[in-house]
């Protein structure tokens, strides 16, 4: 893979965004989004884990904050392709770089599992403060892979 | 005055805690500021959303108060953990903080949007029906929001951009 990453560090945008304040412009605006789509989609998990907003419908909470949180994660991967190619052979062989897209995957994992699996069944727990272990097991697993995300991608910097 | 401040926290026991902690414990710098990121998404997942609500953008199926009521402590929550996850770096190193000039935007901003916060708060425990009801409400109300989710914001971009002012606005000596 390594001639790829030195091909993305040669590329224009990756030398002008690594020597310009593009980068820590664009690393800011990654912190905002990335937090907002973990704050965004804890509403779902706590629901999900019959925590918070128990007198709502589970499909109602889904349906109003999902489209933020896919907004968010288009932000967030905007964000950081760029940053990602100013050092690309260093990213790619930093562990916690390496932790961050495995949870990220988990992550995506997790979401399509109950979209595909747990969420066709809902017409029978939707209203319930406590939905099923399926789901409750779902909010729980998104909750500590993004957590895992956040920790995983903040520890990038400190591997040098 | 910040710069008394750190020059009497430097040398002193407090710092010195901070150091050892900072120093000492292998991954203890990103697990804290961990803890501030989890804490500054509890406030884009409370007060930010809030105020997205009142402009009318998302979560347009519940109220504005009954919103407001069950996200607000999140906000208030995030508040001490923030301050504490924060503070043991400035006590390790109180000289490079008490110089960066964006250090202190971030705490003008921060406090600005404490205060708009307050008073989102104070009108929504006064008149629940504040956000909802016809005029002043709506006009008014929407600007102390966009003024909120501004702020908000803000002060999480100067966050990040205190380790840049090192790079960027080299200081005098």
């Amino acid at each position: 893979m390594d001639p790829l990453w030195e091909w993305l560090e040669l590329l224009p945008l990756a030398q002008y965004v690594g020597e310009s304040w593009w980068f820590p412009l664009l690393e800011s605006i990654h912190v905002v989004a990335a937090t907002f789509l973990v704050g965004a989609i804890a509403m779902l998990d706590l629901r999900l884990l019959g925590v918070a907003a128990t007198q709502h419908r589970v499909s109602r909470i889904a349906s109003e904050i999902l489209p933020w949180t896919a907004a968010a994660a288009v932000v967030a991967v905007v964000t950081g392709v760029p940053l990602f190619t100013t050092r690309a052979t260093h990213y790619a062989h930093n562990t916690a770089f390496q932790i961050k897209v495995l949870l990220l995957v988990l992550a995506a994992v997790n979401m399509l599992w109950f979209h595909l699996r747990t969420e066709r069944g809902i017409a029978a727990w939707d209203n319930d403060g406590t939905p099923v272990t399926g789901a409750r097991i779902a909010g729980l697993c998104s909750m500590v892979l993004w957590a895992g995300v956040l920790l995983s991608g903040r520890w990038i910097g400190h591997l040098i | 005055m910040l710069e008394q401040l750190a020059s009497r926290i430097d040398g002193s026991a407090l710092q010195a805690g901070a150091v050892y902690l900072l120093s000492q414990i292998r991954g203890f710098p990103p697990m804290i500021q961990t803890v501030h990121l989890l804490a500054i998404a509890a406030v884009m997942g409370s007060i930010v959303l809030i105020d997205l609500r009142i402009l009318g953008l998302a979560l347009r199926g519940q109220p504005t108060s009954d919103l407001a009521r069950r996200l607000l402590p999140w906000t208030w929550w995030a508040l001490p953990f923030l301050f504490v996850s924060g503070i043991i770096f400035v006590l390790a190193r109180p000289q490079r903080y008490a110089v960066n000039p964006i250090f202190r935007l971030k705490f003008v901003l921060l406090a600005l949007a404490v205060i708009v916060t307050l008073a989102l708060h104070r009108v929504t425990a006064r008149n629940p029906a504040y956000w909802e009801g016809p005029g002043g409400g709506r006009v008014l109300g929407r600007m102390v929001a966009a003024a909120s989710l501004l702020l908000w914001v803000a002060v999480v971009l100067a966050g990040r951009w205190i380790a840049y002012a090192d790079y960027l606005l080299p200081s005098e000596e």
